[in-house]
């Protein structure tokens, strides 16, 4: 009997199967909710969506003349949707960076690009899961505030709009992700995230916006919000400028970062 | 079987690795041994892809890292034992390794009782964990695969005893099933009782690599410690038959066997009180092949500039 297993110089790959990109998507979703931060992250989001409805329901009781709308819930309860949950597609990408799992992941699979193709995979399911219980939230509160408002509950989302919730909800989502990208940082992302998305809007852009005519002219150029505002208004028309404005923003704050910040994450050393 | 050839890695100017060559056969455990900054660590992130190499390349049974599909089926990877998040426990940790490799989850179970982590221990948060507990999760998340190759970085890095035992017991055992193992360490002694192989790095160079017999034979040079009733007797006595004798603690090293020492004693009547081989041993061989590569010139501390500022010459 010999003591030693036959030496093997060479592995034998030939039945090994690659891993499944649905495999790297699954695992990417688990690890961006297995964590504490991602749990308070979804309680809190979930407890903002209660509370933005009983205001509203509470609004209704109050006031007889009011009347809220499918169309109003869903713009109602979209907003606590792109509050906090923006963090999940950041972190997913600097969390691999400032907790140092990349030496893991990109261990277990050294194609990268993979990873971060199953990591936005994963942040756009989030994305669209959210909306499917915002909007199944809004329509049982569509028809309880007909019922106390003792008004027809008005059914009046249209595909489109619903199409352009989605698609604008996407585009901040993947802002997030390109910044954390480019970045590499969670607080680092954070921050200009929400400067970017939040601050500049409302503080900036909607004062300059108010007093100066060449405002009205550039904002929309350089802004998300104002860009996409009259895709997700139905009763406005979406003009070729229109198009050309989401354009130029999107290509300014989510293109440049995906490209630039995928350059960086295929190419830097996980330390 | 790893085949580094000709690895080359640069930062800026500073060459961290520098023309590496060596090979880890199967069924042998591969020692990895120099000191802090050496290049040990670079050389393996370039092995498993995490860093591109300069130049050079390195293969494991024969394919490149980035070409082995579901890679932790085959090589078993620790790097660092910190890196993980710190606020997973134990046990999602090794799920998440798990399911990626795409194993079932009763290996997680499997792993957790090979490296004796309670189930109560395998739930607590990583940053709860001891230096040691995050040391054995970090082995076990290297063995789920199963892999045929192990490349561990310092792996006895903050182990008990009984920890540096079983690991030890544990490549032994790896390496004996046919498996290659490549590990790491700045510290001789805890290498050698588990290398086959050694390979000494200084400054990101190979200084030398061998086997434990043919290392300690570069050691070719035999001398003896010896002490005597009568010392001044005893370097005359030796001295008389051609040896050098220099001064070394309480006695002296003389360039003889302990045989021809003895022999010398014996005719010149000196009674010895001790009489040892002053042979270097690995240890001495390691420190003294890396040793314009250590930082430590001369023990104690630097003393101050004796001038003030602007005494310059
Ligand atoms: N990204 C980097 N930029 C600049 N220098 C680097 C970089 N990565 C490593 N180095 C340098 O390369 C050298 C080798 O480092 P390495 O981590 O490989 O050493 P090591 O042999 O593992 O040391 P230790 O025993 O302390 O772990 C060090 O001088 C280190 O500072
Ligand atoms: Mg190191």
């Amino acid at each position: 009997m010999t003591t030693h297993a036959p030496e093997r110089r060479t592995i034998d790959i030939s039945r090994t199967e690659g891993i499944p990109f649905s495999r790297l998507v699954k695992v990417e979703w688990r690890k961006m909710l297995d964590t504490r931060g991602g749990f308070w992250l979804l309680a809190i989001t979930g407890v903002l969506l209660v509370f933005a409805v009983a205001i509203v329901l509470l609004v209704i009781g109050l006031d007889e003349d009011v009347r809220v709308s499918a169309l109003d819930w869903s713009t109602i309860l979209t907003i606590p949707l792109s509050l906090l949950l923006p963090v999940f597609a950041i972190q997913s990408v600097t969390s691999e960076w400032s907790q140092r799992t990349g030496l893991v992941t990109f261990s277990l699979e050294p194609h990268r690009i993979r990873v971060l193709l199953a990591k936005v995979s994963a942040v756009i399911l989030l994305v669209l899961a959210t909306i499917v219980v915002a909007i199944a939230l809004g329509a049982v509160a569509n028809v309880v505030g007909a019922q106390m408002g003792g008004y027809d509950a008005r059914w009046n989302l249209e595909v489109s709009t619903l199409a352009a919730t989605v698609f604008v909800q996407l585009v901040y989502f993947l802002m997030a992700f390109g910044i954390g990208m480019v970045l590499l940082s969670t607080p680092a992302a954070i921050a200009i995230f929400y400067v970017v998305a939040l601050l500049l809007p409302f503080m900036v852009y909607g004062t300059l916006y108010a007093l100066f005519d060449w405002a009205q002219d550039f904002i929309p150029w350089i802004d998300l919000q104002f860009a996409t505002a009259p895709l997700l208004d139905p009763n406005d028309s979406v003009s070729a400028t229109n198009i050309a404005q989401m354009a130029v923003a999107c290509t300014i704050w989510v293109v440049v970062p995906l490209v630039l910040g995928s350059r960086r994450v295929l190419s830097s050393e996980p330390k | 079987m790893i085949e580094v050839s000709g690895l080359t890695r640069t930062y800026g100017g500073f060459t961290a690795v520098d023309d590496v060559s060596f090979t880890c056969e199967p069924g042998r455990v591969t020692g990895f041994l120099g000191p802090n900054g050496a290049g040990k660590t670079t050389t393996m992130r370039i092995m498993v892809g995490l860093t591109p190499p300069s130049s050079g390349r390195v293969t494991i049974g024969g394919h490149l890292y980035r070409d082995i599909p579901n890679p932790g089926r085959h090589v078993g990877v620790l790097l660092d034992a910190g890196a993980q998040h710190a606020g997973r426990s134990g046990r999602e940790i090794l799920t998440i390794g798990a399911r990626t490799m795409g194993l079932p989850d009763s290996r997680v179970d499997e792993m957790l009782a090979m490296v004796s982590l309670s189930d109560e221990e395998a739930s607590r948060r990583l940053r709860n964990y001891s230096l040691g507990m995050k040391q054995r999760l970090g082995i076990a998340h290297a063995l789920l695969g199963d892999p045929e190759v192990l490349i561990l970085d310092e792996p006895a890095n903050g182990l008990d005893p009984a920890g540096i035992r079983w690991m030890r017991d544990l490549l032994k055992g790896y390496a004996h099933r046919g498996g290659t193992v490549l590990l790491s360490s700045h510290l001789l002694n805890e290498v050698e009782l588990v290398a086959d192989e050694l390979i000494l790095i200084g400054r990101g160079k190979i200084v030398a690599q061998g086997d434990k017999k043919s290392l300690g034979a570069l050691d070719a040079q035999v001398s003896s410690l010896v002490t005597a009733l009568d010392p001044a007797a005893l370097v005359r006595g030796l001295e008389a038959e051609g040896f050098q004798v220099v001064p070394e603690g309480e006695g002296f090293r003389v360039n003889a066997s302990t045989a021809d020492v003895g022999r010398a004693a014996l005719e010149h009547l000196i009674v010895l009180t001790d009489l040892r081989d002053g042979a270097a041993g690995l240890e001495d061989l390691f420190l003294e092949l890396t040793a314009d590569t250590q930082r430590e010139v001369a023990p104690g501390v630097p003393a101050a500039p004796a001038a003030p500022e602007g005494a310059h010459r």
